[in-house]
């Protein structure tokens, strides 16, 4: 599956950033020139730590960033050719670009069944409705069983699939998720983790991935970008990152313990990335 | 103000709590008390007396609402009932006989005493709720004020103050009661600057911020938000009293009815939350906006050669004092304080930075 | 005791609370799709029904032509309410969006005022002032009409939340920012019910200007309004109507007890002390979320 992603990434990736640069209230500086490639029909992780910029740079992306006081303030974004300014988030969402923001966030008053209602565009008839619910109850049937109690009630993972399932009524053809393992079990983890690819197959959605939980995220990306303090440090395929040693130490965990003069080596060459 | 704060480096946590770090402060700060000081001198005794004087009592009393909106973050719309409780009591303690000096301490007592029944709405909910209770309160206020005549001596009624008494001299010269004005301005500023960088400070703003994490780190926020409620209404009785005493004459009870407290908010609000400064100037705006108004627009139309009808001219400061509030929000919600700091931080790097851009 | 009387207060306040609830409806409207208690809804109130008498007095047009512009008219000012004045303060504490909408109070009072002064004005709808008989009872006709109109556009606005665009309505009261994640223009929402809100409150001005004539005092509902409010649950509809009842038959009826006693005048003080028992006991009201801010 990798090597046809890339073939087609060659083509025309769907999300283009070039060197983008986000400001928060006209003063706080969180992405400093981040650029990044998703490919038409591939899945892309952007890995970090904390506050590294993961989430603003999603967030410039789906043009929720307005609701922070913040804006893109310097750099070019583009979906499928076309440069996006500063459109408001309903027209991208429009456009086919749909965000999962972090922390679930489904809508706790509104039966699952109206969460996912609520999502659909104003457009569709009454008849696709049906069917798009359908479909979207057939990846998440533990949606289905529970389609008519208050989403508030739901446990963490079915919020976090509400969650996906609305953003999937949107039509989108690039969905971001923000951190979809947060706060849940492995095992939901691995279910989740394992739907999405399966939309990725069957659908042909282009996916970007935030994620702290890289081992679970490099397992089905086929690229990954690593953020650090608002910059791209690095970028490869998923199995080079794997391998890599330092991403190894520093974000999967498990590598041999390292030296002092290691870590100093490897933080020259970091600032030799960017 | 504008000179550059250059060199401060605190060596020890006492200097870093110090009122003000940098001694030119301190100087302007005595600068300023001094121009109170000769203000009688100098400024004509109708302005002092039908302009300043009330400025100084509000001042003291937005502060007081200040303390609880701002600095503890309970929503307080019934401030004004709590200022009738203070101005009733000690007018009718003065009639009494009883000296001013104590009328003005019950006055306090007795408004806190209101106020922390008050702060009891506070302990079960916040926000909205919190908002709408203590309207309700302010509506209780209203009506007990209108309806009971042992108070007020109903609706219509007025209830005269006797003079003004201090030490047993009678103050009636306009001087006299423009330094009592300002002397209780000043120490309810003192007050507060200082409250600002002591514990008890710390805490209100540890409330206000979240108040379940405030009581994990300890901080009692039911005590509190008392603490502030008392304190904040301890403050609005004296005002209110010396509102009556030295600026009405006269107690009505439509002196203190639900517009007046929803005006002390605006104040606040113009002026500031959790802003000394701005709380002086939000009380000169919402004061003030009315006769200049009033004087804009006769000036106009005569300019125009219009006749204004006078019910239009009597409910033009209303309209523009309500949009005053709008657009305040909407260009600055954090109020007038926060401009007077944004030109102040614009004039401190001034030439330098636009060498930045 | 007089059972009569008693029954007569009862289903009299119980029709004087339903037009409360009418009023109520408004500030519902708003708050079940952003959240924003709308302390304006008084002041609204008083400009729809100066707006009508304006095209109903003014240029001499009848009242159910005058009544259907003002309706058009008044859904533009809700539109142009939250597109000026609200649409910044999203996400701004909520002691800066209450006092903004008491800032529009004070706004749209000063200047309807100023147009059109203080003297109060009759609304006449042509409704006979006969009283009607219902057994031994004697019930107000305005009132009754006023009822049903209320009841109408309750069963019209639940099922207005029922459909798609009222969905979306309540998703954007339940998280901003997940509606705008997909793509749900959060302005828009706000601005409808803004609108709306003001549509009802060009009713409720006629009703209540044809009860009580049309003067500043129309904006004194809010108290009221509030209350039934508070008391049905701040988001619910059905809360609002059967609060508006409840609220109706306390005020009627602890008012011709408690009158003789305080000496008139204690309609306002029964209203202020069910709001103030209200938050203190059950600050969600009888059937409103209970995702209240305690403490």
């Amino acid at each position: 599956m990798n090597s046809t992603n890339e073939t087609e990434a060659a083509k025309d990736p769907i999300l283009t950033l070039n060197s983008i640069e986000v400001l928060y209230d006209s003063v706080l500086l969180a992405i400093k020139g981040v650029s990044l490639e998703v490919p038409n029909g591939g899945m892309v992780a952007l890995l970090g730590a904390n506050g590294a910029g993961k989430s603003t740079t999603l967030k410039a992306i789906s043009g929720l960033l307005k609701a922070e006081r913040g804006k893109v303030s310097r750099g070019e974004i583009r979906f499928d050719g076309q440069v996006i300014g500063d459109s408001p988030p309903q027209d991208r969402v429009g456009l086919g670009i749909c965000h999962v923001i972090e922390g679930r966030r489904v809508f706790e008053h509104l039966t699952p069944d109206e969460n996912l209602e609520a999502a659909a565009p104003i457009s569709m008839s009454r008849q696709t409705l049906k069917s798009e619910k359908e479909r979207i109850y057939s990846y998440f049937p533990r949606l289905a069983e529970r389609k008519s109690a208050e989403a508030g009630y739901l446990s963490g993972g079915e919020q976090q699939m509400l969650a996906i399932g609305r953003a999937l009524m949107t039509q989108p053809r690039l969905l971001m998720l923000d951190e979809p393992s947060l706060g849940l079990a492995p095992f939901l983890v691995v279910e989740i983790f394992d739907i999405i690819q399966k939309i990725n197959r069957e659908q042909g959605l282009s996916v970007l991935l935030v994620e702290q939980n890289a081992v679970a995220a490099l397992k089905i990306v086929s690229h990954g970008y690593l953020i650090e303090n608002g910059r791209v440090v690095m970028h490869d395929t998923a199995a080079a990152l794997k391998a890599n040693s330092d991403i190894q130490e520093f974000y999967l965990g498990g590598g041999e313990a390292k030296n002092f003069h290691d870590i100093k080596h490897y933080r020259r060459r970091k600032r030799w990335l960017t | 103000m504008f000179y550059r704060q250059a060199g401060i480096r605190h060596r020890s946590y006492v200097s870093d709590s110090k009122l003000f770090p940098i001694p030119t402060d301190r100087n302007l700060i005595w600068f300023l008390v001094l121009l109170g000081i000769i203000a009688p001198l100098v400024v004509d005794s109708l302005y002092l007396n039908s302009y300043v004087l009330p400025w100084l009592i509000w001042t003291a009393a937005a502060l007081g609402l200040n303390l609880v909106t701002g600095w503890a973050g309970q929503l307080h719309l019934g401030y004004a009932a709590i200022m009738a409780v203070g101005a009733y009591s000690a007018v009718h303690a003065a009639r009494f006989g009883v000296p001013w000096e104590f009328a003005l301490l019950i006055a306090g007592v007795s408004a806190a005493a209101i106020g922390t029944v008050f702060s009891f709405a506070a302990m079960r909910v916040k926000g909205l709720y919190l908002a709408l209770t203590t309207l309700a309160m302010q509506f209780v206020m209203d009506w007990v004020l209108s309806h009971v005549p042992a108070v007020t001596g109903g609706s219509h009624a007025s209830l005269q103050s006797p003079t003004f008494k201090l030490l047993g001299q009678p103050i009636t010269s306009d001087a006299g009661l423009y330094y009592v004005a300002f002397g209780w301005c000043v120490i309810v500023t003192i007050f507060i600057l200082n409250m600002r960088r002591t514990g008890l400070g710390r805490a209100l703003v540890a409330v206000r911020e979240k108040d379940y994490a405030a009581a994990i780190l300890g901080v009692n926020s039911f005590y509190y938000k008392i603490v502030a409620f008392a304190t904040s209404s301890f403050i609005a009785g004296i005002s209110g009293a010396l509102l009556v005493a030295t600026f009405f004459f006269l107690a009505t009870p439509e002196q203190f009815s639900v517009n007046v407290s929803i005006q002390v908010l605006a104040m606040v609000i113009v002026g500031g939350l959790a802003s000394i400064i701005g709380s002086y100037f939000g009380v000169a705006l919402i004061l003030l906006m009315p006769g200049i108004t009033n004087s804009l627009f006769s000036a106009f139309a005569d300019y125009l050669g219009l006749q204004l009808n006078p019910e239009t001219l009597a409910h033009i400061p209303t309209a523009v004092y309500g949009a005053l509030i709008i657009i305040f929000l909407m260009v600055e919600p954090l109020g007038l304080g926060k401009i007077y700091n944004n030109i102040r931080d614009y004039f401190l790097v001034w030439p330098f930075d636009q060498m930045k851009k | 005791m007089d059972w009569i009387f008693l029954a007569e207060l009862s289903v009299n306040g119980a029709l004087t609370g339903l037009l409360y609830s009418l009023f109520a409806i408004g500030l519902v409207l708003v708050y079940k799709s952003s959240s924003v208690p709308n302390l304006a809804q008084g002041a609204l109130t008083m400009l729809g029904a100066y707006i009508v008498l304006a095209f109903s007095l003014s240029l001499g047009l009848p009242l159910w032509v005058a009544i259907p512009i003002s309706i058009i008219i008044m859904f533009f000012v809700g539109l142009g309410i939250e597109k000026v004045a609200l649409r910044r303060l999203a996400g701004r504490p909520i002691v800066m969006i209450l006092m903004m909408t008491l800032g529009l109070d004070i706004f749209i009072r000063g200047t309807t005022m100023a147009f059109w002064g203080g003297t109060s004005r009759p609304m006449d709808l042509g409704v006979s002032y006969d009283p009607f008989f219902a057994g031994p009872l004697l019930l107000s006709r305005i009132h009754m009409i006023g009822a049903g109109v209320s009841v109408a556009l309750f069963i019209a606005i639940v099922f207005f939340f029922r459909s798609r665009l009222g969905i979306r309505l309540r998703a954007i009261s339940d998280d901003y920012m997940a509606s705008w994640s997909v793509g749900i223009s959060v302005e828009r929402g706000v601005g409808l019910s803004w609108a709306l809100a003001s549509v009802v409150a060009v009713i409720t001005g006629v009703i209540w200007g044809e009860i009580q004539s049309v003067d500043q005092s129309l904006s004194l509902l809010l108290l009221k309004g509030l209350t039934v409010a508070v008391l049905g649950g701040l988001d619910s509809l059905f809360g609002a109507v059967l609060a508006g009842i409840l609220l109706g038959i306390l005020e009627n009826v602890g008012a011709a007890y408690l009158d003789p006693l305080v000496g008139g005048g204690s309609r306002d003080l029964v209203v202020a002390i069910v709001l103030i028992l209200t938050v203190m006991v059950r600050p969600h009201g009888l059937f409103g979320r209970h995702d209240i801010e305690r403490v």
